[in-house]
C-alpha cells in the first residue's frame, strides 16, 4: 500500500486540474485552489475580530447589497448572505454574553486566588531577600525546611467532565497575567511518562519565555537566569495545572520536589485543578512531594449555577432576535441533564440550533432588526424592496395562515413583527421575575424556562378559572411535579407565599427593575413595596420558615388570604396571565424561533452505530425502490448485496460460519431468480443479463460475497477470521 | 557441547509451542467471553457446532483472477435510486456551506461510499476555498506531508500579505526548524490568523487506518480550530466517534453530523482489503509458500520436496523423523552433512513452511502445516 506515496510538492503542483482517477490512490491532493473573490469575506466572518467588526458595520450592509440589486430579482445567494450576516451578529452577541457571564461567575474565585497569591508573595518577600548572584547559585540555600514549601491552591472543579474547566483556567491565567503574575498554563500532557520531568521543565520554560528556547538547556538554572532579568523579577510565578489527577504521579511528584529546592530563590505558586475531592492529591502524590506543598482549598461554581446564569442572560435576556421553541428547550434541558452535564456541549448545541435556524428558515434575516431601536422603520424599508416571492414566504409561515389581518399588506406584517418584539420583551421581563424567586428557592432556571416556553401551558392558562385550577392542582401535586420539571412555575408561586418579608421586599426591588416596561405591573409593584414598608416588620421577621408554613395552612383554612405574600403571588399570577405569552403562540414567531428538534438532534448526536445498521437492515426506506420488498424480513436478490448479507448475519450467533453464510447468500441470489424465471417475471437486476456459464455465475456470486464482506468490514460490523478459526467471522454489533 | 545445545533448542521449541497454545487459549477465552456477554441465552453449544462446521475450502472457489475481474465489473444495484438519492443531497449543499461558514465541521456518515459525492460538493460549492483532499482510507497517508502542504498554502498567502504591508520580499521557503508534525501544526496555528485565505480539508475516512491513532487525531483537531481552516470529513466505521473526547468534539472539530447514506459501493476504500474467500485457509498459504520456496536454492527446494512427498505418501503419519529426512537427502546428494540440513530446516521453520512436532515415539519429527490438496498443488507449481 505504501507504494503510492506522493510528495507535497507534487500534490500541490497538480492543483486544479485534478479529478483524475489516479487521485483515488494518492494519499492526498489539492482538489482546487480558492477563487479569490470570496476568501476575504469568509475570513472576516470566521475570525472573532471580524465578528466584532461586523457588529458595528453590518446592519447597513444588507441594505447596501439590497440597493445594488433592487431593480432585479435578488438571488437566493443574496438572502443567504443576509441570513449569514444575521447569524454572525446574533451569535457574536450571544457569545459575548456567554463569555461575560462565565467571566463574572468566576470573578469571585479569580480575585480570591489573586489575593492568596499576593498575601503569600508578600510573606515570602518579607522573609527572604536574595541578590541575583545568590539566586543563580546552582545549589539550594540552607534554611528552615518550612520555607521550602510551595504555596499550592487546590481548586475543586466539582465537575466530572473537565472540558468546561479548560476555559476557566485559561481565563484565570489571563486574569493573573493582567495582575502582575507570570503564568504557565500546563496540562496533564506536560506530565507524561513519555517525556518525563525534562518535558515538564521545557514546557514551563517555553511558556514563561517570550522568545523560543532555541539551543538553551531547559533546566532550573535557565529559569533562575530568566527570573533575574530586570523585567521578570519581583513577580510571582504561577504554575497552573488544570487537571492534576490526569498527570503522571511520579513525574508530577519529581517536578514538585525539584521546584521546592528553588522555591526560596524563585517564588513559585501552584494552582491545581482537582475534579474529585480534596483527598485526591494525598492519595495520588508520593509523600515526599506532598510535604513540599503548602495547600489551600478553593472551589469553583457548580455547572448548575453556571447554567442558571447562562439561561438568564442568553436565553431570556438576548431572546429578541433568536429564541428556542418549547420542544427544543426541553431537548436541550435533557441533553444537559442526561447527556453529559457540560456547559460546553450545551453551548455547542445552542450554536448549532442558531446556525440551523438561519440556514433553514428563509426569512430569518428579518429577526436581526429586532435588535434595533427603530425596528419598525427598518422592517418597512426592507419590505418595500423585498420581491413578492419573499413576501409570500413570510405570509406562508405556518403561524400566518390563520391570521387574516396579515393579508392587509406590508403595514400589517410590520405591525405583527412589532407586536412580536413587544411580546418577547414582556415575556422575558416576567421570566426574569420568576427567576428572582427561583434564585431564592434554589430552583433550576432551565426548568422554569422550559415551562415558560410551553404554548400548551399558555392555552391552559387562557381563562382565569383554568389558571386557578392549574395552580390549585399544583398545590396538591407540587412535589410530584417538581421532580419531572412540570409545575415549576406553580412552585415559584408557592415559594412567594412562604417567603419572609425581608426576602419579599428584596424581591420586589428586583421586580421593580424588571417590570419597568410594563407600567401597569410596575405601579402594582411599587404599591406593594409601600405596603411592605408599612408592615410592622417586628411581627413578621420573627417567623421562621417552619412557622410560616404553619401559618399558611391556617390562613388557607380560615380564609385569610390577603397577606403581603399572597398579594405578591397574585401579582405574579396576573403578570403570567397577561404578559407571559410564549413565543410559539405569536404570529410570525418562525422568524426568530427555532423549533425543529429533529434537525437539531440529528446534527448534534450522530449515532453511526445504530444508523449504519439501520441503513443496511432497512435499505428500502433510503432507496425507496420498486423492486425490493419493503418488508424488512423478506430477502430478494435485487436488494443491495451488503444488505442481504447483513440481514443473513442476524441469523447467526456471535460467530458466522463463512461456508454457511456463503451458501445462504447464494441461495438468496439464485433461488429467487429461479422462481422469478418460473413466474416469467425476471427481476430488474437480471432483466438485461444474458444467461451466464455456471463458472461465471459462480464467480459473480463469489465476487458479490467478497465485496459485501469487505463493505461490512469497512463499516466495522465484522471482525476478520483469525488464523485459528479461518472459517469463522466474528460479529461485532448486536442489536441496535 | 552439542547435546547441550540441542537440549536448549528443544527447550526453546517447547517454550514456543507453549506460548502458541496459551495464545490460542486466550483467543478461545475472549470468544467465549463475548459469547457469554452478548448471547447468554443462545441455545446449544457453539463448540459442538463448530466441530461439525463446514469449511471455506468446501466452497468450489473460482480462480482468484477471475473473481477479481468479476468484482471490478460488478454492476451496481439500484443505480437509478442511488442517483436520485445523491441528487437529493445536492439540494443540501448550500446548507452545508452555511454551516461550514458558521464554524462547524461537517461529519458525514451513513452506509455507502461518500467519496465521489463529497468531492462533487467540494468542486461545485466550496469554490471560495482551497480544497485539500486526504484519502484517509489509504494506509499510506503521511500526515506530516499533508500538514506541510497546508503550511505551504498558508505561507504563500501570508507572504503575499506581508509583502503588501511591508513592501519587502519575503523568503519563499517554509521557515527552517519545522522538523516534526507538531512543529508544523504549531506553525499553521500561529500564522492562520494572519492569512487571507480559506482552506478546506476534505478527509475521506477520518477514521481510516493511517489517521485513527490518537496523535493524528490530535493534530487534525488542532488544525481544525484555525480560523482559516474548515473541515469536511466522512466516517464509515460504526465506532468512529470513540476517536474523539469531548474537548476535541465540542471545542475543536465542532462537528455537525449529517446522515447521508449513499449505498455506492466502497470500490476504492476496499481496494486493498483482502478478499475474504482467498485471505484465509490454504489458498493464501500455498501462494506465500511458493514465493518463499522459489527464492531458495534448488537444493533447499529439493529437501522440501522430499519432506512433502513423504507427507503425501504417509498421510496418517504424524511427521517425518529428522534422521530419516537426513538419510534420504544424503542418498540423493542434496546435503552433505547434518549441519547443511539444519541450515535448510532453520530457513523453513523461520518462514513457517515446516513445523517441529513431538512424535508419539518421543522423537522430534517434521511436518508441513498444509492440507494434502494444497501440498499437491504446491508441488505441481514448484517445478
Amino acid at each position: 500500500m505504501a507504494k503510492h506515496q506522493s510528495s507535497p510538492q507534487s500534490a500541490s503542483s497538480q492543483g486544479a486540474n485534478s479529478q483524475d482517477a489516479n487521485h483515488t490512490l494518492e494519499p492526498f491532493f489539492v482538489l482546487h485552489k480558492a477563487q479569490l473573490q470570496a476568501t476575504v469575506v469568509e475570513k472576516v466572518s470566521k475570525s472573532r475580530k471580524g465578528r466584532k467588526k461586523g457588529i458595528e458595520s453590518s446592519p447597513k450592509s444588507p441594505e447596501k447589497s439590497k440597493r445594488t440589486t433592487s431593480d432585479e430579482q435578488p438571488s437566493n445567494t443574496l438572502y443567504e448572505q443576509w441570513r449569514f450576516k444575521a447569524f454572525n451578529e446574533i451569535w457574536s452577541l450571544i457569545q459575548s454574553s456567554i463569555e461575560g457571564v462565565l467571566r463574572d461567575i468566576n470573578l469571585k474565585l479569580f480575585n480570591e486566588v489573586l489575593q492568596w497569591i499576593e498575601d503569600s508573595f508578600s510573606e515570602i518577600k518579607s522573609n527572604v531577600k536574595l541578590s541575583s548572584s545568590e539566586i543563580l547559585q546552582p545549589y539550594p540555600l540552607l534554611a528552615d525546611t518550612l520555607c521550602r514549601k510551595i504555596p499550592t491552591a487546590f481548586v475543586l472543579t466539582k465537575n466530572a467532565e473537565f472540558v468546561d474547566d479548560i476555559q476557566t483556567f485559561c481565563d484565570l491565567g489571563s486574569h493573573l497575567k493582567a495582575n502582575r503574575c507570570h503564568v504557565a498554563n500546563m496540562s496533564a500532557l506536560d506530565f507524561s511518562l513519555k517525556f518525563g520531568i525534562g518535558g515538564s521543565v521545557r514546557s514551563l520554560l517555553r511558556q514563561l519565555h517570550s522568545e523560543p528556547l532555541d539551543g538553551k538547556i531547559a533546566d532550573m538554572l535557565t529559569l533562575a537566569k530568566w527570573y533575574c532579568e530586570e523585567e521578570n523579577n519581583d513577580k510571582p510565578i504561577v504554575v497552573m495545572i488544570d487537571d492534576m489527577e490526569c498527570c503522571n504521579a511520579d513525574v508530577l511528584g519529581n517536578f514538585i520536589t525539584m521546584l521546592s529546592e528553588w522555591v526560596m530563590k524563585i517564588p513559585i505558586f501552584f494552582i491545581m485543578g482537582v475534579a474529585t475531592t480534596i483527598e485526591a492529591p494525598k492519595n495520588m502524590l508520593p509523600s515526599d512531594a506532598l510535604q513540599h506543598l503548602n495547600p489551600c482549598k478553593l472551589t469553583l461554581g457548580t455547572p448548575s449555577d453556571r447554567m442558571n446564569s447562562l439561561v438568564e442572560s442568553v436565553l431570556v435576556k438576548v431572546c429578541y432576535c433568536f429564541s428556542l421553541g418549547h420542544e427544543v428547550s426541553v431537548f436541550l434541558r435533557n441533553y444537559f441533564l442526561r447527556h453529559d452535564g457540560t456547559i460546553t456541549s450545551f453551548i455547542s448545541a445552542l450554536k448549532l440550533a442558531c446556525s440551523k435556524h438561519f440556514s433553514l428558515e428563509s426569512v430569518s434575516f428579518l429577526g436581526l432588526y429586532m435588535l434595533d431601536q427603530d425596528s419598525e422603520e427598518r422592517w418597512s424599508e426592507k419590505f418595500v424592496y423585498l420581491p413578492e416571492s419573499m413576501k409570500r414566504c413570510v405570509l406562508n409561515l405556518h403561524s400566518c395562515k390563520s391570521e387574516k389581518n396579515l393579508q392587509g399588506g406590508v403595514g400589517s406584517i410590520v405591525q405583527q413583527l412589532s407586536d412580536l418584539k413587544a411580546s418577547q420583551r414582556f415575556w422575558s421581563s416576567v421570566v426574569l421575575c420568576l427567576f428572582e424567586v427561583a434564585r431564592y428557592s434554589k430552583m433550576q432556571f432551565l426548568d422554569i424556562f422550559c415551562e415558560a416556553t410551553d404554548p400548551k401551558m399558555y392555552c391552559m392558562n387562557g381563562s382565569e378559572n383554568s389558571l386557578k385550577k392549574h395552580f390549585r392542582c399544583g398545590d396538591k401535586n407540587s412535589t410530584a411535579r417538581s421532580s419531572s420539571g412540570v409545575g415549576s412555575i406553580t412552585r415559584v408561586i408557592h415559594t412567594i407565599r412562604e417567603m419572609p418579608v425581608a426576602a419579599l421586599s428584596n424581591l420586589l426591588d428586583k421586580w421593580n427593575n424588571h417590570t419597568e416596561e410594563m407600567t401597569e405591573i410596575n405601579e402594582e409593584v411599587k404599591k406593594l413595596q409601600s405596603v411592605l414598608a408599612s408592615v410592622d416588620e417586628g411581627k413578621v421577621y420573627e417567623e421562621n420558615l417552619h412557622n410560616i408554613r404553619n401559618r399558611k395552612s391556617v390562613s388557607v383554612i380560615s380564609g385569610k388570604g390577603n397577606s403581603a405574600n399572597e398579594k405578591v403571588a397574585m401579582l405574579l399570577d396576573a403578570m403570567i396571565r397577561k404578559y407571559m405569552k410564549p413565543l410559539e403562540c405569536m404570529t410570525l414567531h418562525e422568524i426568530i424561533c427555532f423549533r425543529d428538534v429533529d434537525v437539531l438532534q440529528s446534527g448534534l448526536i450522530g449515532d453511526p452505530r445504530k444508523t449504519i445498521q439501520l441503513d443496511l437492515l432497512k435499505c428500502h426506506s433510503s432507496l425507496s425502490c420498486s423492486c425490493c420488498s419493503s418488508d424488512a424480513k423478506n430477502l430478494s436478490p435485487s436488494m443491495h448485496d451488503t444488505s442481504i448479507m447483513y440481514k443473513l448475519a442476524q441469523e447467526f450467533g456471535d460467530v458466522i460460519n463463512l461456508y454457511e453464510w456463503y451458501q445462504s447468500f447464494k441461495t438468496v441470489l439464485t433461488s429467487s431468480s429461479q422462481t422469478s424465471r418460473k413466474k416469467g417475471r425476471p427481476s430488474p437486476a437480471s432483466k438485461k443479463a444474458k444467461p451466464l456459464p455456471p463458472s461465471e455465475t459462480e464467480a459473480l456470486i463469489q465476487a458479490r460475497f467478497c465485496g459485501a464482506v469487505t463493505e461490512l468490514q469497512i463499516s466495522g460490523l465484522l471482525r476478520m477470521p483469525t488464523k485459528r478459526r479461518p472459517d469463522f467471522i466474528q460479529r461485532i454489533a448486536f442489536g441496535l | 557441547m552439542a547435546p547441550k545445545r540441542k537440549k536448549v533448542e528443544v527447550e526453546e521449541e517447547e517454550a514456543r509451542a507453549q506460548v502458541e497454545v496459551e495464545e490460542e487459549d486466550e483467543e478461545e477465552e475472549e470468544l467465549a467471553f463475548s459469547r457469554n456477554y452478548f448471547l447468554a441465552k443462545e441455545v446449544g453449544s457453539a463448540s459442538g457446532k463448530r466441530s461439525a462446521a463446514r469449511k471455506v475450502s468446501e466452497i468450489n472457489l473460482v480462480d482468484e483472477q477471475l473473481l477479481r475481474a468479476s468484482l471490478s465489473e460488478l454492476p451496481t444495484k439500484h443505480e437509478k435510486e442511488i442517483g436520485s438519492l445523491l441528487e437529493s443531497y445536492k439540494g443540501l449543499y448550500s446548507n452545508w456551506l452555511f454551516e461550514l461558514r458558521c464554524g462547524f465541521g461537517l461529519l458525514m456518515y451513513g452506509f455507502g461510499s461518500k467519496k465521489a459525492f463529497l468531492e462533487d460538493f467540494a468542486s461545485s460549492t466550496l469554490t471560495s476555498y482551497t480544497v485539500v483532499v486526504i484519502n484517509g482510507y489509504l494506509a499510506s497517508v503521511n500526515l506530516k506531508q499533508v500538514m506541510t502542504t497546508i503550511a505551504e498554502i498558508l505561507w504563500e498567502h501570508y507572504k503575499c500579505k506581508a509583502k503588501i504591508s511591508t513592501g519587502k520580499k519575503q523568503q519563499t521557503q517554509l521557515p527552517n526548524g519545522l522538523k516534526s508534525v507538531d512543529d508544523i501544526v504549531t506553525f499553521i496555528v500561529d500564522i492562520s490568523d494572519d492569512c487571507n485565505c480559506s482552506v478546506c480539508l476534505l478527509i475521506h475516512n477520518i477514521d481510516g487506518p493511517a489517521l485513527r491513532d490518537p496523535d493524528s487525531q490530535q493534530h487534525l483537531a488542532r488544525v481544525s480550530c484555525c480560523s482559516c481552516i474548515c473541515l469536511v470529513a466522512s466516517i464509515d466505521h460504526v465506532n468512529a466517534p470513540l476517536l474523539w473526547d469531548k474537548k476535541m468534539a465540542y471545542t475543536q472539530f465542532k462537528w455537525s453530523w449529517h446522515h447521508v447514506p449513499t449505498f455506492v459501493p466502497y470500490k476504492v476504500e476496499g481496494l486493498f482489503n483482502p478478499l475474504i474467500l482467498f485471505s484465509s485457509g490454504h489458498v493464501q498459504t500455498t501462494k506465500t509458500a511458493l514465493v518463499v520456496l522459489q527464492s531458495l536454492t534448488p537444493n533447499a527446494q529439493s529437501v522440501f520436496r522430499v519432506l512433502a512427498e513423504f507427507q503425501l505418501a504417509n498421510e496418517k503419519e504424524e511427521g517425518m523423523h529428522v534422521s530419516e529426512l537426513y538419510t534420504k537427502c544424503r542418498e540423493q546428494f542434496l546435503v552433505s552433512s547434518q549441519v547443511t540440513l539444519n541450515a535448510h530446516l532453520t530457513e523453513f521453520k523461520d518462514h513457517k513452511l515446516v513445523k517441529m512436532r513431538r512424535h508419539s515415539d518421543g522423537q522430534d519429527c517434521l511436518h508441513i502445516p498444509l492440507p494434502t490438496n494444497a501440498l499437491e498443488k504446491l508441488l505441481q507449481e514448484l517445478v
